[in-house]
């Protein structure tokens, strides 16, 4: 696949923070690997954005992070899913969905 | 729980924003490690692949800014910015920061402590229910001269059943010593008597017991008591079965009915014991119960009586009773006054002045601070224009310096409370005996709010003058002038009018200083009449076996001054009732046989002493003889008169041989006294209190059992007191001390009060003092400099050293006479506030108006003179090659 990567929609890039930590706690750099490897290098997550974004996430209470030791035994700080983080999620998804088929929807009949 | 993290966590990146951007700092940097080693795995060189890491992350710097404005708190980091920008420039200048902060600290420190006393004594009511309601009643008398005199118990009596505006009445002694015995040693406490309404009026309750009935002002059965919280402790640790128990008081038998709980205080009174009056109901109608006077009496007003209307009908039965009873009360009047009132007397004059004094210090302070600010403000010009021309917000400087000034009261202010803390606790430890009328001095809530404001709004004043100006100044021109020139005259002159009225409330600080100065060392080289150095003062109280039975008496204190005379290293040793500096005398009235029969006598002091008093004491005789071994018991009975009452009665007359009576009127009762001498004036209430008139009886004529032995060692005093209790204890087992003290430190005691007073003010003052002489040398030093420029190039010119002081020196004297002028003004109207507090001296008192303004005037030029000096000395080359 040797599509040009597209930038991530505006106020999706937390969605698609919190779908990526569903599975486990991970750190930045793991974020934007398993962001980029999900999305086939479709979606190209502009690396240094995801930290604020990070940072805004944690003030709203839906990812809290600490400081853990990794398997090559550095330092880093690993960001998991708050409940609160779980719940807004889904309701994040579906808001995501409806737009979604509305766009479709106008696609579709223009 | 997570709602505390994440505030745990937004307090952490307020508070330690660096350890949050180290943080930010090696998350990114292990992000950007793991992609260059990802891009290396790809097949990169290592500096391509760290190349793409950092194109594909996109901007380190942007990144960590949104980051900072994500995690927001924006303002707090720039106040937090100022704050720490306000610490480091503090410390760049130690020596202003110290001053500045030193002197708040001295102000605020100064202030709490005397407010928290004032509050304590004069604002806070006393501790019983419905204070207000509270009143004491005491006698007044224009020809005796008495203000709030204690009252007789016929008079108290009468005011307690008639007066209806009264719920209760009650009376109290002054509280004296008595001898008990606890399990078999003898031991001195303080006793009161009271009537049996007492507590009841003050609305305090027992602890565990009860406290007295009405009924038991009166005899009853057996003799009953209450007894202090402290003592409960001390004597009977705290045993419940001490209720009930009987303890023998001056050998009787006494009931022990309840003990009072510790807070009960009334006006700090250090009682051990409660008595009721136990007075004999035949006593009520007897003349003694009229004449003789010792009682102080509180009443309770009824709910809804205004004092005003109480003491209208209390006037009215007190007329009515100069009536009834002619002989006693025909100019007996009375007075009623708010009792916290009575309590805080006269302590009240001396503590509004020292609030006035640490007022004073406090702008002093604050003066000297705005003035280190203004100083250095000059001194900044510089800075800020440059800052200002490199594009600083002018809102931002100015709230730089607020929060720099905020900065410093704050810390000055939390230093001002530790020294006021402790300086409120040093006040009550130090304070002479009973000064304040309160059992304790807390630093309240209500100090600490006084504080905070104080602080804060000094910080506010201080901290917006310098900024505002320095803001609006246009920076082009001070970066021009090279920060030397005359323009900026503005702040100039708020810096002159500060130090000016800095002079001027220190000299007002200082003449009050001055003041009680010379007043106290006028007190001190009064002639106490006595030579007190070097003589033993110890109370005696004999029991109740001695009653009615004077030749025992008599014996007991023979043998005792003999045994003592026989110690080794002693002297002299002679008793007498009250010792001089005692606080108080024995008084009553009396006629001289030789004057008309209407013309008598009132308020004289008695004192009943033996043959060698006056030896022991060093009161030098003046005409006729002394007291001797020969004037006893059925010989003529003889007196000796001081020489106050030889010129008063005798004028140019020979006293010796004229006979007195201590009664008004004499009658076949009457005993005469032949006057057989003259003695020195001594002054017996205390240093401070002019001698009264006196007579001098001979104890072995008319013997009692409360006498204070005096005695006299060339040696050490104090050594004395072992074998004086030895010999006191062999003559009586159940006898113990009731006073064992230096007759020297009874006359420091007396003047005591005006010492403490003096000391604090003399602290103050010479606070004030200094904090305006660093004042003036700030400003001095601050101009000096300002001119140094010119002054080089006057002494280049030819100018001699001199000349260019002169500039800085007559600029010096300008606003220090300034000062002194309007310093003077005030002082003059202000002294007068404080003249009861002062003795011999007048509130304008010459001496003190020239010496004091003389003194801060050289100080205030040396202050000026010093940087003058150092700004002269600079080699006129050095100066103007700055810049």
């Amino acid at each position: 696949m040797t599509a040009t990567p597209s930038d991530v929609l505006r106020g999706t890039l937390d969605l698609l923070i919190l779908k990526t930590l569903t599975l486990e706690a991970m750190h930045g750099w793991g974020i934007s690997q398993r962001m980029q490897q999900f999305s086939r290098g479709v979606l190209d997550v502009n690396q240094g954005s995801l930290y604020p974004a990070l940072q805004r996430l944690e003030q709203k209470g839906w990812v809290d992070s600490d400081w853990r030791v990794t398997e090559h035994n550095r330092r880093a700080r690993y960001y998991h899913l708050t409940a609160a983080g779980r719940r807004a999620l889904g309701a994040e998804t579906e808001s995501w969905r409806k737009y979604v088929s509305a766009v479709e929807l106008i696609l579709k009949t223009t | 729980m997570a709602l505390i993290r994440r505030l745990v966590k937004r307090l952490r990146a307020l508070l330690w924003r660096g350890a949050v951007e180290r943080e930010l700092d090696e998350e990114l940097r292990f992000h950007l490690e793991l992609e260059t080693t990802k891009n290396v795995e790809a097949g990169m060189s290592p500096a391509d692949a760290r190349r793409k890491a950092l194109v594909d992350f996109g901007g380190i710097e942007q990144t960590k800014e949104v980051h900072r404005d994500v995690r927001g708190g924006r303002w707090i980091e720039e106040a937090l910015a100022d704050a720490r920008y306000a610490l480091r420039t503090l410390r760049r200048n130690p020596a202003l920061a110290g001053a500045a902060i030193l002197t708040l600290a001295l102000g605020i420190g100064a202030n709490t402590a005397i407010f928290s006393a004032v509050n304590a004594v004069i604002l806070r009511p006393l501790p019983f229910p419905h204070p207000e309601r509270l009143v004491m009643l005491s006698e007044d008398n224009a020809e005796k001269g008495w203000v709030r005199n204690v009252v007789a118990p016929a008079n108290y009596l009468d005011w307690k059943e008639r007066v209806k505006s009264f719920a209760e009445v009650a009376a109290y002694t002054g509280g004296g010593g008595a001898t008990i015995s606890n399990q078999g040693v003898p031991q001195r406490v303080r006793v009161r008597g009271v009537s049996g309404n007492y507590f009841s009026v003050l609305g305090a309750q027992a602890e565990a017991g009860r406290t007295f009935e009405d009924g038991e002002t009166w005899q009853t059965g057996t003799p009953v008591a209450v007894i202090s919280h402290r003592f409960w402790l001390d004597a009977f640790g705290g045993d419940p079965a001490t209720i009930g128990r009987t303890i023998p008081i001056d050998g009787r038998p006494t009931q022990i009915v309840g003990v009072m709980p510790a807070r009960f205080s009334f006006a700090a009174d250090t009682m051990d014991i409660w008595q009721p009056m136990g007075w004999d109901p035949q006593s009520r109608t007897q003349d003694f119960f009229r004449r003789a006077h010792w009682l102080r009496v509180i009443a309770r007003l009824k709910p809804g009586v205004t004092p005003e209307a109480a003491d209208a009908e209390f006037q009215t039965v007190v007329r009515r009773l100069q009536v009834e009873f002619p002989a006693t009360n025909r100019v007996m009047g009375a007075d009623l006054v708010p009792l916290h009132e009575f309590l805080i007397g006269d302590v009240r004059t001396a503590l509004l002045m020292l609030q006035g004094a640490v007022a004073l210090l406090l702008l002093i302070a604050c003066a000297n601070v705005g003035n280190l600010l203004l100083v250095r403000a000059l001194g900044r010009e510089r800075e800020v224009s440059l800052r200002l021309t490199l594009g600083a917000g002018r809102a931002r400087l100015v709230r730089q310096a607020f929060t720099e000034s905020l900065v410093l009261s704050a810390l000055g202010g939390a230093a001002g409370f530790a020294l006021g803390w402790w300086g409120t606790r040093a006040l009550a430890a130090l304070q002479p005996a009973g000064m304040l009328p309160v059992a304790d001095v807390p630093m309240d809530v209500r100090v600490l709010a006084a504080i905070l404001s104080l602080t804060t709004l000094t910080g506010l004043i201080f901290g917006i003058a310098p900024a505002l100006w320095s803001a609006h100044r246009v920076p082009a021109e001070v970066l021009k002038e090279g920060g030397r020139s005359e323009t900026g005259h503005g702040i100039r002159r708020w810096g002159d009018a500060l130090v000016a009225g800095e002079i001027a409330l220190a000299l007002m600080l200082t003449l009050g200083a001055g003041l009680l100065v010379r007043s106290f060392w006028r007190l001190q080289r009064v002639d106490p009449g006595v030579d007190s150095r070097g003589v033993l003062v110890v109370g005696i109280r004999l029991g109740s076996g001695y009653q009615g039975n004077p030749s025992s008496t008599l014996a007991f204190f023979d043998a005792l001054r003999e045994r003592v005379r026989a110690m080794p290293g002693v002297s002299g040793a002679s008793q007498g009732m009250i010792p001089p500096f005692g606080g108080t005398a024995f008084t009553s009235d009396f006629r001289i046989e030789s004057h008309a029969p209407d013309d008598f006598g009132v308020e004289i002091a008695r004192d009943r002493v033996t043959p060698d008093y006056f030896s022991t004491l060093r009161v030098p005789l003046k005409a006729g003889r002394f007291i001797t071994e020969a004037d006893r018991m059925g010989a003529t009975p003889v007196v000796v008169i001081n020489e106050a009452l030889a010129r008063q009665q005798f004028k140019d007359r020979d006293p010796i041989g004229q006979r007195i009576t201590f009664s008004r009127v004499a009658d076949s009762t009457s005993v005469w006294r032949t006057i057989v001498g003259v003695v020195g004036d001594v002054h017996q209430t205390g240093l401070a209190v002019q001698p009264q008139i006196a007579a001098y009886e001979a104890f072995a004529q008319s013997p009692t059992s409360y006498m204070t032995l005096l005695v006299r060692t060339p040696g050490d005093v104090e050594s004395l007191v072992p074998g004086i209790r030895r010999i006191v204890g062999e003559l009586d087992p159940n006898l113990a001390l009731a006073q064992v003290q230096l007759l020297e430190r009874l006359q420091e005691r007396s003047i005591a009060r005006q010492r403490f007073i003096m000391s604090l003010i003399l602290v103050f003052a010479a606070t004030g003092f200094l904090l305006a002489l660093v004042g003036v040398y700030g400003v001095m030093a601050q101009m000096a400099r300002r001119r140094t420029r010119e002054m080089g190039i006057r002494l280049a010119l030819g100018a001699q050293a001199s000349d260019v002081q002169w500039l800085v020196m007559r600029h010096a004297l300008a606003v220090v006479a300034a000062g002194l002028g309007i310093g003077l003004t005030a002082a003059l109207g202000a002294t007068r506030g404080i003249q009861t507090l002062l003795y011999d001296v007048a509130p304008t008192d010459p001496a003190t108006f020239v010496v004091v303004p003389a003194l801060l005037l050289l100080t205030a030029l040396v202050a000026s003179w010093l940087p003058a000096l150092r700004a002269s000395r600079t080699a006129p080359a050095t100066t103007l090659r700055e810049d």
